[in-house]
Formats: structure tokens, sequence, C-alpha cells
């Protein structure tokens, strides 16, 4: 202690150079803006610096840790990500295809609700809550979110029957998707999920788990749209062609909203192919298209005179209107000369008074 | 009070007047300016104490720094110089001088004086100009205020030093 204060008895000149030198840059920085605050920049900078120095080894200090850490958490995610990759590969196979591909902007559709149905019939019909008022019509396709539903059958002016695919007689044009091959998809009676898709050529090559859509041929259904799935292959009786078990999208025991296409029906074409079928009936087809034609020419003949009676009849009455309005301002003027008249005598009157 | 004291204290006052009036209006060539206080530390004769010389410099320059607005830089400067001039005088003085040894240009002669001045006045100016800058950026600029301050400030003071101790012809 003794050496201590004799050594700063000793060098008691440097602790006062130190202190004064101390005190001035005090003052320096205190009453200097520019000093101050280069010395402020400066002493942040350094500060910064050193914070970042230091917060580098604390971080490599601790990596150790935080490698264990990452370890844990990757391995929880490798085990997340293996089970959704099965969840994922399970729902590809089973449900991904049961949701309903987009419609042609072209199509447009009514929502309607199932309010009847029957499932167990050899002829099952359901009943939906839109008729002839909301635009349907029959044979107009029925479809749901999962698949189709069946087709229009009867309208009312508020209720439309559609057949279901359940239904022995409903045949619906049907292919196998990707592969182009064509066929026909009855209902056997039965399950009411299990369908047959029958006139599948023999050369096709059909597999389970293939994908069973609408091909378009007919003109109630667009191409593309979901039926079902093949779970089973056998030849036909004839043994000429296959006859697919298809497993139906569309859950018709809990159906409860549809969608009916509208326009995509074209009698033009529904009544080409008719003509094209039966020649005997060309015809009679050509002459009730002449007695519409002709029917449809007169009634916008009719039109046409009644829009010309129309117009005549507002022209007259504005004619009428414009009459009766400068005749009325005619008698007016004349009122108000006959009354300025009369003032102008009674005036006189006075005046001579 | 001794008249050591006295005499330093109106040494002082009249450096000090002469600075802030005369010398502070001195911009030569906008950055030459003369820093007479200094010529206060030089006159500290040998073997006085240290304490003495840092307390009499600092109490210079903050004076300065008070009267010039510069708050801190001259006091920094002069105390840094106080604590140097021991040492340099050490230098210039010859080994047989007395123990009170007066650093004037008659005991060490015009060429000796003048080093020990300009010196002392070369660091007292570096440091002050230093500080005023607080930057390297324009380095040259500093530099020749620097110089030039301190080849001025040598000059009166050897000017100061010829009209207050005139030699005496042998």
């Amino acid at each position: 202690m003794r050496a201590l204060i004799d050594l700063i008895i000793k060098n008691r000149h440097w602790f006062l150079f130190i202190a004064l030198e101390v005190i001035s840059l005090v003052f320096l920085f205190s009453y200097n803006g520019y000093q101050k605050s280069v010395y402020f920049t400066t002493a942040n900078d350094v500060v910064g610096t050193a914070y970042n120095v230091i917060s580098g080894i604390s971080s490599y200090i601790h990596l150790r840790e935080e490698n264990q850490n990452m370890e844990l958490a990757n391995e929880e995610l490798r085990k997340e990500v293996y089970g959704l990759r099965q969840q994922l590969e399970e729902a590809l196979q089973n449900d991904s295809v049961k949701r309903m591909p987009e419609l042609p902007a072209l199509y447009h559709t009514i929502p309607a609700q199932v309010v009847n149905s029957t499932l167990h019939k050899a002829n099952n019909l359901i009943t939906i809550n839109k008729g002839e008022v909301d635009g349907i019509r029959p044979e107009m396709g029925v479809i749901c979110s999962r698949g189709i539903v069946g087709i229009v059958y009867m309208t009312s002016l508020h209720y439309s029957i559609v057949m279901p695919l359940l239904n022995e007689n409903s045949h619906v044009s049907c292919r196998l998707k990707d592969s182009e091959y064509f066929g026909s998809l009855v209902w056997e009676r039965g399950y009411a999920n299990v369908a047959y898709a029958t006139s599948i050529p023999r050369h096709a090559k059909v597999k389970k788990n293939d994908i069973v859509e609408t091909n378009g041929y007919s003109d109630i259904f667009p191409p593309g749209l979901p039926i079902g799935i093949v779970t089973g292959i056998d030849d036909s009786t004839d043994g000429m062609s296959y006859r697919l078990k298809v497993r139906l999208f569309t859950d018709f025991p809990t159906l409860r909203e549809v969608s009916v296409i509208t326009d995509y029906y074209s009698p033009e074409r529904h009544l080409l192919e008719e003509m094209a079928v039966d020649p005997a009936k060309q015809d009679s087809i050509l002459k009730s298209q002449e007695q519409k034609k002709d029917a449809e020419e007169a009634q916008r003949k009719a039109d046409e005179e009644k829009k010309k009676k129309a117009e005549e009849e507002m022209i007259k009455a504005d004619l009428e209107k414009k009459y009766a309005e400068t005749m009325g301002a005619q008698t007016s003027e004349q009122k108000k000369t006959t009354q300025t008249s009369e003032q102008e005598a009674t005036v006189k009157t006075d005046t001579v008074r | 009070m001794s008249s050591v004291f006295i005499s330093r204290l109106l040494r002082l006052c009249i450096l000090l007047f002469f600075q802030v009036l005369v010398c502070n209006n001195i911009h030569l060539l906008g950055y030459v300016t003369p820093l007479v206080i200094g010529y206060m530390v030089v006159c500290f004769h040998r073997n006085t104490s240290r304490i003495s010389i840092l307390l009499w410099g600092f109490a210079i320059g903050l004076l300065y720094d008070i009267f010039s607005n510069t708050a801190g830089m001259a006091s920094a400067s002069c105390t840094l110089i106080a604590m140097c001039q021991p040492a340099l005088l050490g230098i210039f003085t010859p080994h047989d001088a007395a123990e009170d040894f007066t650093p004037t240009m008659e005991t060490l002669g015009f060429w000796n004086y003048m080093f020990y001045v300009l010196l002392l006045m070369l660091m007292l100016n570096g440091a002050f100009y230093l500080l005023d800058a607080f930057t390297l950026n324009d380095w040259p600029m500093t530099a020749i205020s620097i110089v030039g301050s301190a080849v001025m400030t040598t000059l009166i003071i050897i000017g100061i030093e010829l009209l207050v101790r005139p030699r005496k012809n042998p």
C-alpha cells in the first residue's frame, strides 16, 4: 500500500495531467456541438462493434445447445412431414379425384336442393326444388360437387324429377380418363354406390383405380365430369368387351345440394340427331320446323304492327297536348289584356271624377 | 504571495488580453491564427514544480477558452505543452546551467530558443487545431493551420522576447 502511495506521489504530475486533460475533454465534448456529435457517433460505433463481437462470441459458445435444439426440431418436422405425406398419398388414392372439376365458363348451372329421393327401387327418382320457372327443362344434366347425379326427366313449374344414375333406365356415356375409350354407364340395382361401365373395348388398357368420367358425346353433360373409380374388371356376357365395376363418387344417400347444367342442352343438335336416326320423321320434323318459322314470322309481324300503332298513338297524344298548351296560353293572354283595359278604364273614370 | 506568482499572474493577464484582443483577429490566409498564450508556458524556468506548470498551463488555456468560446481546446493543448515543457527545456539547457535556469533568447541563444519555442508551439497548435477540426478528412488544411500558426506564434514570441528583454551587446 505504501509503495502504491509512494508511486502515486512520485508520479502525481502524471495523474494531475490526466485529470486536467479529462476535464478539458469534458468541456470540449460538452460545449462544442460538432465535437460532441462526432464523439457520440464514434462512441456508438465503437460500442456497437463491441456488442457485435460479444454477441458473436456468446452465440458461438451456445452453438452446441442451439444445434441440439435444432436437431430436435428437425426430427419433429421430419415426423410431421412423413405423416402429412402419408395422409396426402391416402387422400390422393381415395378422395382427391372426387373433387369436382370446374365447369367451362360456357356452361351455366342452377343450384337446387334435393327434396325427395328413393334409393332402393329399380327405377329410383330424385325430386329437386327448381322447375320450369327457374329455367329447367327435361334432359338437362344434374351434377353435384363430387360428380354427376343424373338427368332431368320431368319438370313442373317449381319442381323437377331427376333420373339419377341409380335407375335401370339410365344410360350415361362415359370414358376412361386419359385413355379415351368410351362406353355406357348403367346401374343394375343393388348397392347405391356401384354402377357398371359396359361396352368398353377389349383392347382398352384398363386397370383398377382408373377414373371414369363423362365423354361429352351426349348433349347432356360436358366432357370430363367425374363419375367414379374402377374397382373391378370383368368381361361382358358376349365376351366382346369389358364390364367394369365402378364405385360412384356421388354419395346418393347423403345427396342434398345439386346443380343443373342449363345451357349445354342443344335442341338443334337433338333435332338433327333425331332426323339422322329416323328418316321417316324428317318430313314431320321439317313441317313442324316450317310451321314454327311461319308462326315466328307471324308473331314478329304482329309485334311490328303493334309497335307502329303504339308509336302513332304516342305522336297523336303529343300533338294533342301541344295544341292544348298553345290554346291555353292564348286564352290566358287575352284574359290579361282585357284585365289591363278594364283597369285603365277605371283609372280614367277616377281621374274624371 | 510571492513576487514570482504575481509576475506570472500579470504576464498571464497581459498575454490573455493580447491574445483575445489582437491575435484572435488575425486570420492570415484564412487559416493562420497565432496562439500567443503559449508564451506563458515557454517562460517557466528550470526545476519549476511540474504541478505548478500544469496548473498554470491549464488555467491560461481555460481562460482563453472562456474568452474565445473554444471550450476545452486551449486548456487541453496548454496542459499538454505544460507537461512536455520541462523535458523539452532539458534538451536545450546547457549542462552547466543554473538550477533556476530561465529559457530566454539571451540564455539559450537565438537558434536554440527559436527551436525550443517552435517545438512547443507546434505541439500547442497541433493539439489545438486537431481538437478543433476533430477529423483528418481535410488534413492538408489542418496541417497548414498548424504549421502556419506555429511559425507565426514563434515569430511573435521572438518579437515579444526582443521587445521585453533586448539582447545586451557583448
